[in-house]
């Protein structure tokens, strides 16, 4: 059985407010949804994902995984693969500061 | 130039190299300080180097390990984390045992902090 436990701390920051071709403003939320959808796709035997908002800001993240595809791996690699999966947001600044807590389920 | 040799030098001769933001005397970030003060509990004989004084310092650094983040902390060389998995191991004593295994019996007397500048 799969468990996914996702929880808000807070409501994700509005980053942008851009101005469509029908002239009204849309706004774009950046919160933790991206992470877990990475995570998701990264570790789909997930039995533990969860990203937590650690500022409210929108770029201070905690993830926990938990996952038996992580058992049997060094701390460094279960991180290292965290890392490989968020590596876009990463890259691009979304992400400022990643907390990681990793599980290798048995 | 790069800082490629002279970080490669830190990891392979320091007992346990800590390239963070700032220095032990005056840390510049909270996970910089987590790690600092998990080596410090566990006795750790630190080197440490101050990412801070040229950007391309963690450039060069993050290249060499293929960890993207600060701070990473290195063991007789070998790549040991950051600052989630440095602190999780010294609550669960499994730093000290790392510490003891890759550094020997009564590491905790040579307990120690040194900054190195590469710059």
């Amino acid at each position: 059985m799969r468990v996914y436990q996702f929880r808000h701390i807070r409501e994700p920051r509005i980053v942008a407010a851009r101005v469509g071709a029908s002239g009204l403003a849309t706004i774009e939320r950046v919160g933790t949804e991206p992470l877990r959808a990475l995570l998701a796709s990264a570790f789909p035997d997930a039995t533990e994902l969860d990203v937590i908002d650690r500022t409210g800001g929108g770029d201070h993240f905690q993830v926990v995984v938990t996952a038996p595809s992580l058992h049997g791996l060094s701390l460094v690699e279960q991180h290292r693969r965290v890392y490989q999966a968020l590596a876009a947001l990463l890259a691009d600044g979304t992400i400022h500061e990643l907390r990681i807590r990793t599980k290798g389920a048995t | 130039m790069t800082y490629s040799d002279n970080i490669r030098q830190v990891i392979d001769e320091a007992d346990v190299a800590l390239f963070m933001k700032g220095t032990p005397g005056l840390v510049m970030c909270g996970n910089s300080d987590r790690a600092l003060q998990a080596l410090r509990r566990a006795g750790a004989p630190v080197t440490a180097v101050d990412i801070l004084a040229d950007p391309r310092i963690r450039e060069d650094l993050s290249a060499i390990s293929g960890w993207p983040t600060i701070p990473q902390v290195f063991v007789k060389g070998e790549l040991v984390g950051g600052a989630d998995i440095v602190e999780e191991l010294a609550e669960s004593g499994e730093l000290e045992a790392t510490l003891r295994e890759k550094l020997g019996d009564g590491y905790e007397s040579r307990r120690s902090e040194q900054t190195v500048s590469l710059v």
